[in-house]
């Protein structure tokens, strides 16, 4: 039994799912966007990126969506000149997390909106099927 | 045909009740008279509906522990319990539909 409204609201499920943890991901680089080193000259915390795929559903043969991969940015640190910071190497720069907020602000409104879709699909899907269901009620 | 409990029809040949319960059609083709096999089908049939319907329930309330103990996501509770809302509401508007169509049955004139 494959019932295509049934589909839809998985399928918007899986897309809660991928852009909840994107928004993870979005939460722990904003909140570690200070997070340095504690040894002089070591790294801080690198910024996270997240992708998404297709996977195909066996049984129904729906595309839903998964997490890729999280993964690390490769871009430069910032470096700061604070010689009393316990990460400071010997010149007396500090290396900071490459998290952009302005980024992550973004990557985060971006979350939200898609989010806001998969919720607007799952909401219509069901008014449809009540809408079916009703048919029965209705008529008797 | 087009009236459902014409006398002409007939019990077994309702099309009020036969398009909800398979089962229904099946006891039509043997055509058997008694009332006891009728009503054993009906219940039957609304039971089936029901043990469906009661599984469906306590897998959304099963979810909805797990959601309180943090082991299951706000999405997954959600998901279950709105599934087990139509379930339910399915179920009862066609356990209405062929409540309706066994009364209308029983109020035939003999």
């Amino acid at each position: 039994m494959i019932d295509p409204l049934q589909v839809s609201l998985k399928i918007a499920a899986s897309g809660l799912q991928v852009q909840s943890k994107r928004l993870r991901v979005v939460s722990e680089n904003l909140a570690n966007a200070q997070s340095t080193g504690r040894t002089p000259g070591a790294d801080p915390y690198t910024r996270k990126t997240i992708s998404f795929e297709t996977e195909v559903d066996r049984i129904t043969g729906a595309n839903f969506v998964r997490i890729d991969s999280i993964e690390r940015d490769r871009a430069p640190y910032r470096i700061e000149h604070d010689p009393g910071h316990p990460a400071a190497d010997e010149n007396g720069f500090v290396k900071l997390p490459n998290v952009n907020i302005l980024v992550e602000m973004a990557d985060m409104r971006e979350a939200n909106r898609s989010y806001e879709a998969n919720l607007q699909v799952i909401k219509q899907a069901r008014e449809m099927i009540s809408m079916t269901i009703d048919l029965l009620r209705n008529s008797s | 045909m087009i009236d459902p409990l014409s006398p002409t029809t007939g019990i077994g040949s309702s099309p009020g009740v036969l398009p909800m319960a398979p089962s229904l059609g099946v006891r039509n083709a043997a055509r058997t008279p008694a009332a006891g096999s009728a009503s054993a089908d009906f219940g039957a049939v609304l039971g089936r509906m029901i043990t469906d319907t009661a599984d469906v329930l306590r897998t959304a309330e099963a979810t909805s522990i797990m959601g309180v103990k943090g082991q299951a996501s706000v999405q997954e509770v959600v998901e279950s319990v709105l599934a087990a809302e139509q379930t339910l509401q399915a179920a009862i508007a066609i356990r209405d539909k062929v409540v309706a169509a066994y009364l209308e049955l029983s109020r035939m004139a003999i």
